[in-house]
């Protein structure tokens, strides 16, 4: 029996020991008098302090703390409301941000075992790629041994008859289901150990997609539909909450090994190219092995691969793994060499976390100077208290738990609303039904941790002023109005820079023509057609596309405009890295697009080693005219014969991308997507230019764009960024000038007699006012600051979205601060104008 | 009647001391140690309980239920071995203390 275990026995008996206690005390009393002696103490005294000894006194003390601060609140429903509303918004969004983080990095996926399940990636000294070929992937599933199972995805787009979208399909390994342990809401799921590609075609349809298309009849299962106009049966439908291993919500799964069936000529199963069509690897480890293993296992296994196919499996190459398991390691199908570009997601989480700390930051600052407006109010309590035997310590610790209650309920109300915020931005944003906005307990437990250090933030400082009932209230009340003008300066400040970026985005000339373009990709590469076969093909399209009226040009390029497909080189010049988006075009190209030729000449037909650069890439060069440089990539030498306008065709909103353009090679050709510019509005044309290329193969489903509408769907996520940034900022603003309003009302209160006094003497109103809003200025001078350095340097992070805009604006900023001096000179003066209305006889005689 | 404070610390081990010839309740410990110390050492019934309960947490005494010479229902405090053990090192460190302090006094 330890001190500890006694301890507790205590506490759990704490009546009866007491009881216990009392009795000895009592029977002492009653000796000592029997016996003459000295007056016994007072009772009550003596047992607590005897009770001392066990060290739970401060359990009473918290439950003292917490009944009276609760009764408190209760008493001033008002001011516990507006707390409680303030810190709601002010947890609220943190807790909507963390959510999101949290359902992105630290939640698993809804499927079985997700902590064994690694994403594998392709690594070389000088090269990268998010896939790999299927053969590869085939290679490390027969010899792995520290890998249990081995799933491979391919993403591809089907066409189906009476939807006007391709299709999103996903090509899985026959495993995919079971390995994932997702259950069929209807019919069965692919056998794992259906093997050849002779079997019956079959197909799973997803729940959204069952509805949308079949209406949810379940008779459906078992018959056949036609997918790229090939007959297959459906077998079953995933259950709605099944998330499989992508964000992309496929439509339907289909076994990897008929691929080839829907896909015409498709080498899938067997090219072992990087640049070709490959799989997203994922593999299961063997149970109690650690991730290292496998990707030395694997690392070996490449090595013996590279001897057999030493053009496409890399020297060196090495498998590094992510964690499979969670939806922010999902998608992304790049591959480039050189050092990979750091992943994009982490300024942004950083970015994020800012702002919403930031509004947390301005919701504390406000309750902090409510808090301190209150103590003067309470002075007469704690006079009361301390009075009556309270120790400075004790005032401290009841007040700060009262901000701790405060900030508890807040918590809670701040969970809920977050958990409203996170819901609707999901479903405004449209992500998979698995994603779930309700909180696990790592929500839980950060908002109550949010809400300690709101405390903190809002509560400590007060605290102590009130209890040692010093009058330097008003200083710190300024400190927090500045803090709090600080951070909502900030966010305004963004908001602006992404409002300005956005209507830049919008008016302003990208450097190129977009509104009258279609695209029409055909996808031949997927359908195995080789460099001849796609020349041909291209050429049929591009003579039957020009003779149709109303279409002014065509031209072709291997990444087309405004689409996903990035094709990136790092290069260096004048030992500097740079990023060069690279395109391989033909001679029509800058016509159709509409980028001017500034300099040089266009590329001809027959021109292999000669390359026409942009405006901004010729920026970076050392020399001033890099016409007639040579340039190199990969093993090809270039020559500079051109330059164009700079014209950021697939990283709109990147202002250090540059391009490069090269006349396409033979290599290319299967890849290329056609772009035609129309002379009127294209809307009209698009069918018609549909049913034209789908005519020229009947097996391959070319996929036709507005152009237009890729845009817009490109600028959809900087509308999202800059409202959500504009209503935070909104927020914080109005935060702030209730902060303003109070502090100047408390000010005009305060100093009553003074102005009275003054206005008696005849001051002049314009005087009065300057008196009372003065204490604002050094506040508002410091706040503002502290704002535009930290806006500054904040909006470092947001530099790459904002379409061109530089981070220091002079408009953004301007307008920005024009907004705030017209808020806050409201918010001040509203209250401040009460000062005027002061009848001096009756201040005087006010106290 | 002259009184004198206790020094610091050693009203532990005085209770220890008169614990160790038998169990007793709480008045006669303050009793006990007033009447062997000739009437010298007073202990305050505001020290003496803060003190048996630091005891009975560190597990030195037990306490169990008696009737006192007045036929009431009372505790009595009775010695553990841990007690026992607590007291000898106590008494050996007043020991040495004790002729530390004075050996200073009779030669400085």
């Amino acid at each position: 029996m330890n001190e500890w275990f006694r301890r507790l026995q205590y506490l759990l008996h704490r009546r009866r020991f007491d009881r216990e206690l009392a009795n000895d005390m009592e029977f002492h009393r009653e000796m000592a008098a029997r016996h003459g002696g000295a007056p016994f103490g007072n009772t009550f005294r003596l047992r607590e302090e005897a009770r001392d000894a066990w060290g739970w006194t401060w359990i009473e003390r918290v439950s003292q703390d917490l009944r009276y601060a609760a009764r408190q609140l209760r008493h001033s429903p008002g001011f516990t409301l507006a707390a409680v509303l303030m810190l709601a918004i002010g947890i609220g969004v943190n807790v909507a941000a963390f959510g999101f983080f949290n359902l992105m990095v630290l939640r698993p996926l809804p499927i079985r075992n997700p902590s064994t399940l690694l994403r594998f990636k392709r690594r070389a000294p000088k090269s990268y790629a998010y896939q790999m070929p299927y053969p590869e992937m085939a290679f490390f599933r027969e010899y792995s041994k520290t890998l249990s199972a081995v799933i491979a995805v391919s993403g591809a787009k089907l066409a189906i008859e009476g939807e006007n979208k391709p299709l999103v399909a996903e090509f899985v390994t026959p495993n995919f289901f079971r390995e994932l342990g997702a259950r069929p809401a209807l019919g069965r799921m692919f056998d794992p150990e259906m093997r050849a590609s002779d079997a019956e075609p079959v197909v799973v349809l997803s729940r959204e997609f069952y509805q949308r298309h079949f209406g949810a009849v379940p008779s459906i299962i078992g018959k056949a539909i036609r997918l790229n106009d090939k007959p297959v049966t459906v077998i079953g439908v995933a259950s709605g909450d099944f998330s499989g291993l992508s964000m992309d919500r496929p439509d339907l799964w289909l076994p990897i090994t008929q691929q080839p069936y829907f896909v015409t000529g498709s080498h899938l199963l067997t090219n072992f190219s990087v640049d070709a069509d490959g799989v997203t690897m994922f593999g299961r480890l063997q149970p109690g092995l650690a991730a290292v293993a496998a990707e030395g296992e694997l690392k070996s296994l490449a090595a013996v691969l590279h001897h057999r196919q030493p053009a496409d499996i890399w020297e060196n190459e090495s498998l590094p793994s992510y964690p499979g398991g969670y939806a922010k390691n999902l998608g992304g199908g790049r591959h480039g060499t050189g050092t990979e570009q750091s992943d994009e997601a982490y300024p942004l989480i950083a970015l994020v976390g800012s702002l919403v700390l930031l509004i947390l930051a301005a919701a504390c600052g406000n309750l902090g100077s409510l808090l301190l407006a209150r103590g003067v109010a309470r002075q007469r309590e704690m006079a009361i208290r301390k009075a009556l035997g309270a120790g400075t310590g004790r005032l401290i610790r009841q007040l700060f738990t009262e901000s701790l209650v405060l900030a508890l309920l807040g918590s809670a109300s701040g969970l809920a609303l977050g958990y409203l915020v996170l819901r609707v931005l999901l479903l405004t944003a449209k992500t998979p039904a698995w994603l779930n906005a309700a909180p696990d307990w790592r929500v839980v437990l950060f908002s109550i941790g949010i809400g300690f250090v709101a405390a903190i933030l809002f509560g400590l400082t007060p605290a102590f002023q009130i209890a040692r009932q010093r009058n330097r209230a008003t200083r710190t009340r300024q400190v927090l109005i500045g803090a709090q003008i600080a951070a909502s300066f900030i966010l305004v400040i963004l908001a602006a820079l992404l409002m300005r970026a956005l209507n830049h985005a919008v008016s302003a000339h990208p450097g190129f023509e977009y509104r009258q373009v279609v695209s029409i990709d055909p996808g031949l590469a997927a359908h195995g057609y080789s460099a001849s076969r796609s020349r041909t093909y291209l050429n049929t399209l591009r003579g039957r596309l020009a003779s149709v009226p109303g279409v002014e040009s065509v031209s072709m390029s291997s990444s087309p405009p405004l689409g996903n497909k990035k094709v990136v080189t790092g290069l260096d010049i004048a030992r500097r890295s740079v990023d060069v988006h690279m395109y391989g075009i033909d001679p029509q190209f800058f016509d159709t697009m509409k980028i001017p030729l500034q300099q040089g000449r266009n590329l001809t037909p027959g021109d292999t080693h000669a390359v026409v650069i942009s405006r901004s890439f010729a920026r970076q060069w050392p020399e001033k005219d890099p016409l007639g440089r040579p340039f190199q990539m990969g093993d090809t030498n270039f020559t500079v014969v051109g330059i164009v306008g700079a014209a950021r065709l697939v990283a709109l909103q990147d202002p250090d991308a540059v391009e490069a353009y090269y006349l396409a090679f033979d290599s290319d050709l299967p890849s290329m997507v056609l772009l035609v510019r129309t002379a009127g509005p294209p809307e009209g044309l698009v069918a018609f230019l549909a049913s034209l290329a789908k005519s020229i193969d009947p097996k391959v489903f070319p996929d036709v764009q507005l152009m237009k509408s890729s845009f817009r769907r490109k600028m959809e996520g900087a509308e999202y960024a800059a409202l959500s940034v504009s209503l935070l900022g909104l927020i914080a603003l109005i935060l702030a000038c209730l902060g303003i309003v109070g502090l100047v009302s408390y000010a005009v209160a305060n100093r009553t007699k003074e102005i009275g006094i003054r206005i008696a003497l005849g001051a002049n109103p314009a005087r009065v006012i300057t008196v009372v809003v003065r204490q604002l200025a050094q506040p508002l001078l410091a706040g503002s600051l502290v704002g535009v350095f930290g806006a500054a340097v904040l909006s470092q992070l947001l530099r790459r979205q904002l379409y061109g805009i530089s981070n220091l604006d002079p408009i953004a900023y301007l307008g920005a601060i024009g907004v705030f001096v017209l808020m806050v000179a409201v918010a001040a003066l509203l209250p401040a104008r009460r000062a005027l209305r002061v009848d001096p006889l009756r201040s005087l005689r006010y106290e | 009647m002259p009184k004198c404070d206790m020094p610091p610390g050693s009203l532990v081990l005085l209770i220890l001391r008169v614990l160790r010839s038998g169990t007793l309740h709480g008045y006669a410990i303050a009793q006990r140690i007033h009447v062997v110390s000739s009437e010298v050492l007073q202990v305050e019934e505001g020290s003496l309980y803060p003190a048996l309960q630091k005891i009975l947490l560190k597990g030195w005494v037990t306490s169990e239920w008696g009737i006192s010479e007045t036929n009431r229902k009372v505790r009595f405090y009775r010695l553990t071995p841990a007690g026992r053990k607590r007291l000898e090192s106590e008494l050996s460190d007043y020991e040495r203390v004790h002729a530390a302090i004075r050996s200073v006094l009779r030669t400085a």
